[in-house]
């Protein structure tokens, strides 16, 4: 980490550095031989008062902190969102980049499988069954003992954690609908129809999360993910031959699902509390 | 002496086993050791007394506050330093960016303020020069610090630390305990161990655990006190042992019921402990 041979900060720019008027360049040759000199860093403290010391600490944090905050976080801050709460999303595994990979990978492949096989009912069944499915696993994924490292340092911390929880699963939902409707672009035959994912989406992910104080972060997705599948290949049996959508996709169908939805939300804001504590040991 | 944490009754069993047992236990200021050999229940205890899991049975307070209520425990959670057993990190973090996180998990929400007490945490636990550097590049003893910092934020008055020293060479092992005992002065910190040289160096009290209850509570001179007149030396296996093992030079040193005559030594601390666990301990502790 040496490396900067005889050279050290200049007086005079040490304390340009600490009043913040260090301009570019020498900033940057500052801040950069600053993180591994421990000699200019005392140079600083003693070119400075205590409080210009912090500024220049802060501008250092900058420096080594910023470049590893990642293109994730960055985005955050600068769409809008508090820098504290972007720090808690980046600790979201499923906001990864190879979650993402995985699920526009999926959402290709049914798109791709709908363009090419067509779809004799005026529906694009596959997209529309898969579609929902993404965002549940999403923010299935997103929370729990077994996907999240720092769930026991995280469970004990102030912050409750429904909070927390919520802060996830609305990034996660916000990008999970995000991607589905970019996929959904890429059916304008379809129209309106190619957006029926939209509700059951909702009603999958709430009843997801509304399960989980009673059946663990682990059965509860899976349980709703399986009832989903479960209801689309009874709707396919019961659908006679040539006729419309299957039932989840027609109005009435969406319908449902929106009060799915609604019911899901109110359950989970009764049981926020259960958030709170380590899944139970019995 | 002030009690700053007291338990009753606790107990939690997970379906047959029961891994805590009518637990009570008060503890004031200062660094208190929880020994016990493997399975004893010592993480459970601490994550009860964390606030990660109710106990089935059972009450206690923290600084005064009922984590029973949802409000007791958020008012806890804010004393509250808890260094888990195998803390998780996410690997592409830097040190630094992983305290920040638990640090906006503990409610700093202030960015200057917040980033000024994670350098101060990281200078704490001496990692202020590698806090730009990926978790994952850290060795182990540098992670175990990184999470030691991150239960330091915010300074709490309950610090909690499930065998913190496990895993480490000796040259970090005697680093942390220099933290630990730091750690320890003006704040009560429960330090969960199964070496008992980590409580002969540290520690002002001392719990023993076995099969989920306290067998022992008191001074670690009052633990090896209790093997005063019950430890010797001899050259083979003696039947009133209760254990024994062979020391350095291959004669056994045994603790129990002396044989008439035996060449009887000063106790120490090890013995104590093997005394009052009666003989079943885990191999490691005999060693
Ligand atoms: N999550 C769990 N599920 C089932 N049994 C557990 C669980 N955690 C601990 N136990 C059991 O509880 C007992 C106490 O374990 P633990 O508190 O981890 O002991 P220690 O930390 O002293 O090694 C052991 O018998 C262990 O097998
Ligand atoms: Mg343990």
């Amino acid at each position: 980490m040496t490396g900067h041979g005889d050279w050290h900060v200049p007086d005079d720019d040490l304390r340009a550095y600490a009043r913040g008027t260090l301009a570019p360049p020498a900033l940057w040759s500052a801040d950069a031989h600053l993180a591994a000199c421990a000699r200019c860093r005392a140079g600083l403290a003693e070119a400075a008062g205590p409080v210009d010391v912090d500024a220049g600490w802060l501008r250092l944090d900058a420096e080594l902190d910023a470049p590893r905050a990642g293109w994730c976080e960055g985005l955050l801050v600068r769409l809008g969102v508090p820098d504290h709460v972007a720090r808690l999303l980046t600790a979201t595994p499923v906001l990864r980049r190879s979650w993402l990979g995985a699920v526009a990978a999926v959402l290709a492949m049914s798109v791709a499988a709908v363009l090419t096989t067509g779809a004799p009912d005026g529906s694009p069944t596959l997209f529309l069954a898969l579609a929902p499915l993404l965002p549940l696993a999403g923010v299935a994924l997103s929370y729990g003992p077994a996907m999240d490292p720092t769930y026991e340092i995280a469970v004990v911390a102030p912050l409750h954690g429904f909070r927390l929880l919520m802060i996830r699963t609305v990034a996660v939902l916000a990008v999970g609908i995000g991607l589905n409707g970019l996929a959904t672009l890429a059916l304008p035959a379809y129209g309106l129809r190619a957006l029926a994912w939209l509700l059951p989406a909702l009603a999958l992910t709430g009843a997801g999360l509304a399960l989980t104080p009673r059946l663990g972060p682990v059965a509860a997705p899976a349980a709703v993910g399986g009832g989903w599948i479960a209801l689309l290949l009874a709707a396919e049996a019961a659908r006679e031959p040539g006729g419309g959508p299957l039932a989840p996709f027609t109005a009435a169908g969406q319908g449902v699902c929106a009060g799915v939805a609604v019911a899901a939300a109110g359950v989970l804001f009764l049981v926020r509390d259960r958030f709170d504590r380590s899944p139970s040991a019995h | 002496m002030t009690i700053t944490v007291s338990a009753s009754g606790l107990s939690l069993h997970y379906g047959r086993t029961r891994a805590l047992d009518e637990v009570g236990l008060r503890l004031s200021p200062g660094v208190t050791g929880l020994l016990g050999p493997n399975g004893a229940g010592k993480t459970t205890l601490l994550r009860v007394l964390a606030t990660a899991v109710p106990a089935d049975r059972g009450a206690f307070t923290v600084l005064g506050h009922d984590p029973g209520t949802v409000r007791g425990r958020q008012e806890v959670r804010r004393r509250l330093g808890y260094l888990p057993q195998t803390p998780g990190f996410h690997p592409d973090f830097t040190a630094f960016a992983f305290v920040d996180y638990v640090a906006v998990l503990k409610e700093l929400t202030d960015r200057r303020a917040r980033h000024r007490e994670v350098r101060r945490v990281l200078e704490e636990v001496g990692l202020g020069d590698v806090r730009g550097r990926r978790i994952k590049k850290l060795s182990g003893g540098m992670r175990q610090r990184v999470a030691l910092a991150a239960a330091l934020v915010g300074d709490p008055g309950f610090l909690v630390l499930d065998e913190p020293t496990v895993g480490l060479d000796p040259e970090q092992r005697m680093r942390f305990r220099e933290l630990i005992a730091g750690a320890g002065e003006g704040r009560t910190v429960l330090l969960s161990t199964h070496q008992t040289e980590d409580v002969a160096m540290l520690c002002r009290r001392v719990l023993v655990m076995a099969a989920g209850s306290v067998r022992f509570d008191g001074t670690p001179a009052e633990l090896t006190a209790r093997a005063a007149g019950r430890v010797w030396r001899s050259d083979r296996r003696d039947a009133g042992a209760k254990a024994g093992w062979r020391t350095g030079t291959g004669e056994f040193r045994q603790v129990g019921d002396p044989p008439e005559g035996a060449e009887l030594v000063e106790p120490t601390l090890e013995d104590g402990y093997l005394l009052v666990l009666d003989g079943a301990v885990d191999a490691e502790v005999a060693a």
